[in-house]
């Protein structure tokens, strides 16, 4: 039982990294129709600049994380400014599957190869928040970092149920991934409004990162296969409902602990993997994508 | 010796019993595959199995896999995330066969090609059920799944991979053994164009042109959406699996870094950038980039910001790729000139 109460508190803590990856995704999908893979590159550049900032040019950890979001934010504006306004907003193409990947795979790859020169290949983590050692409730051990993560999963994943279900600006974002045009004519303004999540989920992203990076570490190569799983997860709550992609992120990553204490530590991901790809293969309705969805049958 | 046009009376026609087997082949398919072959193996001679000689052979290796792709993707718009998976499995493939089993390299190319025609049929049966969004998403997790199985699997070798892999064609010198490599590799390269282009210019290419238009209206016009999809998956896959087996033929090694996302985005980009709907582009891509992450190291360090820049460049601008732009600045240059000869009779008359 101790055993498995460890790896439950284990799991929760690697799922609510996915979940909030996940929680990211499906708020700006439901605003763009877009994916976004550059999410855990956002975590990334959150957790190595307050590190090096806090370490090298020994700023206060409060005024490090500042510039950092601040920074990651103007990202996210120069990106939606320069390259998803003239791809979206000006574009006469319908929905492409090349546009729903491949923009922010772009970007991604940018952030990715722009940290490496800048940071290089080292392992970075920003001061803890809450430090000490990890404290026990009978044989349980609770990291203080993994209750940040979790709690701020939890958090992230109900202010976002919230705002999508009691908020004119929520039901706003609805109706810009429903119809783009359609909002444009109830006097949405769609672009404005995509400009402002890409923004919100990139902070959020990048204050993720500074909370959970004394966990596991952040290299410049760490966001895309994290990005990949919370995509994943944003998938299993059908790209439109943040508080059931919180759920299915901490669900990936209890069963991913439980098969790395019960079946193998080594394998525990390529089982998980496995399983993942059979359930979207076997039941992709799941994803949402029914015959009925407008992006089932969107090809390249 | 010349012919008249039966249905016009006019012109002439090559005689069909001398010229059929050219006819037969597919003139322009034939001449690409021809172009191809002769440009490959004069530079690879030329290069006489130095250093630039085997990052070229390298780079044939990695065009078997983008020649796939344009068929796949380019003209078939389907989007799956599997060719670095397959890549491995033709790498991984070749060298367990060849260092593990003892097998020649003609043994292990043939098992690869089968192994590839096997899985890919298993995979592409369940995974071309799945609608577009579908299939890319659920391909997209086996790069993470494989790069986790090779890097903890000791009988592949964990992270150092697997060395000993033979050449296509061996010499007494390693140099001649990396021209005669290339060699080889450039004639699979050429068959794999001719294969292409000749699926493409047939019923078929544009059974899958009017699959990619509108799934539906394909249906409706007596097209087997299901048979078609598979088709492709499993011809773009075993493609991939023979491009990665003379990949590790070539370097010698194969490393888990061969089917890693990385390796994904960069065949992606390798077949978007120059032009996803040519062959040729196809071509030049993978041996450009394959040159570009090996030359300095201030690209190869850099080479994902590039990459990326670039991606999303040719997306916002044509995404049709270098390729496209270029034919767009020539329709451009040439509707100027139509133009200005128009407005010079008009000023004449």
């Amino acid at each position: 039982m101790t055993k498995f109460l460890n790896l439950l508190a284990a799991g929760l803590t690697s799922g609510a990294i996915y979940a909030i990856f996940a929680a990211c995704v499906t708020l700006w999908y439901r605003v763009s129709n877009l994916l976004n893979f550059a999410v855990g590159d956002f975590a990334m550049i959150g957790a190595i600049g307050t590190a090096l900032l806090v370490q090298d040019q020994h700023l206060p950890f409060a005024v490090a994380v500042i510039i950092v979001l601040v920074a990651v934010a103007l990202i996210g504006w120069l990106f939606d400014v320069g390259v998803l306004h003239y791809a979206l907003d000006r574009s006469t193409r319908g929905a492409r599957v090349v546009a729903v990947f491949f923009y922010t795979f772009g970007l991604s790859l940018v952030l990715e190869g722009i940290a490496r020169a800048i940071f290089g290949t080292d392992v970075y983590a920003a001061p803890p928040i809450w430090g000490g050692p990890a404290s026990q409730v009978l044989d349980f051990h609770i990291q203080h970092a993994g209750v940040l993560t979790i709690a701020l999963a939890v958090i992230v994943g109900l202010a976002l149920w919230a705002y999508l279900r009691f908020t004119v600006s929520g039901k706003a974002v609805a109706a810009c991934g429903e119809s783009s045009l359609g909002a444009r004519i109830v006097g949405i303004s769609s672009g404005v409004l995509r400009r402002r999540i890409f923004i919100l989920t990139a902070v959020l992203a990048a204050l993720f990162g500074v909370v959970e990076s004394p966990v596991t570490g952040f290299v410049y190569n760490s966001g895309p296969s994290i990005s990949l799983i919370g995509v994943v997860a944003a998938g299993f709550a059908a790209y439109n409902k943040p508080g059931r992609a919180v759920l299915a992120g901490l669900g990936i990553g209890v069963i991913e602990a439980l098969l790395g204490g019960y079946v193998s530590t080594q394998y525990n991901d390529v089982i998980l993997y496995a399983a993942l790809f059979v359930i979207i293969i076997m039941r992709p309705e799941i994803l949402g994508l029914g015959a009925e969805s407008d992006l089932a049958g969107v090809t390249v | 010796m010349t012919a008249v046009r039966p249905e016009t009376g006019t012109g002439t026609v090559r005689p069909q019993a001398a010229w059929g087997w050219w006819q037969r082949l597919d003139a322009t398919s034939a001449s690409m595959a021809l172009g191809v072959a002769v440009v490959g193996i004069v530079a690879l001679v030329a290069l006489n199995g130095n250093y630039t000689g085997l990052v070229v052979t390298t780079g044939v290796g990695y065009a078997v896999v983008t020649v796939g792709m344009v068929a796949q993707i380019g003209y078939s718009h389907q989007l799956a995330f599997s060719q670095s998976v397959f890549m491995g499995l033709g790498a991984y493939g070749a060298a367990l066969l060849e260092t593990r089993y003892n097998q020649g390299v003609l043994v292990s190319m043939l098992a690869v090609i089968v192994g590839a025609v096997v899985v890919a049929y298993l995979i592409g049966a369940v995974v071309t059920r799945a609608p577009g969004l579908a299939l890319a998403l659920a391909t997209l997790l086996l790069p993470l799944f494989l790069y986790e199985l090779v890097t903890y699997s000791s009988y592949l070798g964990t992270f150092a991979g697997i060395s000993g892999v033979l050449p296509l064609w061996s010499g007494e010198t390693y140099a001649e053994g990396m021209v005669r490599t290339g060699v080889v590799a450039v004639i699979i390269l050429a068959v794999v164009v001719w294969l292409v282009m000749r699926i493409m210019r047939s019923g078929v290419g544009l059974q899958l042109m009017a699959l990619a238009a509108d799934e539906r209206l394909a249906e409706g016009m007596g097209v087997n959406l299901r048979k078609r999809r598979l088709g492709v998956f499993i011809f773009g896959s075993v493609l991939a699996a023979l491009g990665g087996a003379i990949v590790a033929s070539a370097q010698g090694i194969v490393t888990p870094d061969l089917v890693n996302e990385s390796a994904e985005v960069t065949l992606l980009i390798m077949v978007f950038v120059p032009g996803r709907r040519n062959v040729i582009a196809a071509i030049v891509g993978a041996i450009v980039i394959e040159w570009l992450s090996t030359s300095t190291e201030f690209i190869s360090t850099n080479l994902p910001t590039f990459e990326g820049a670039l991606l999303i460049l040719v997306l916002l601008i044509e995404p049709d790729g270098i390729v496209g732009l270029c034919q767009r600045g020539w329709e451009a240059v040439r509707r100027k000139r139509v133009e200005r000869a128009v407005a010079a009779k008009e000023e004449t008359a």
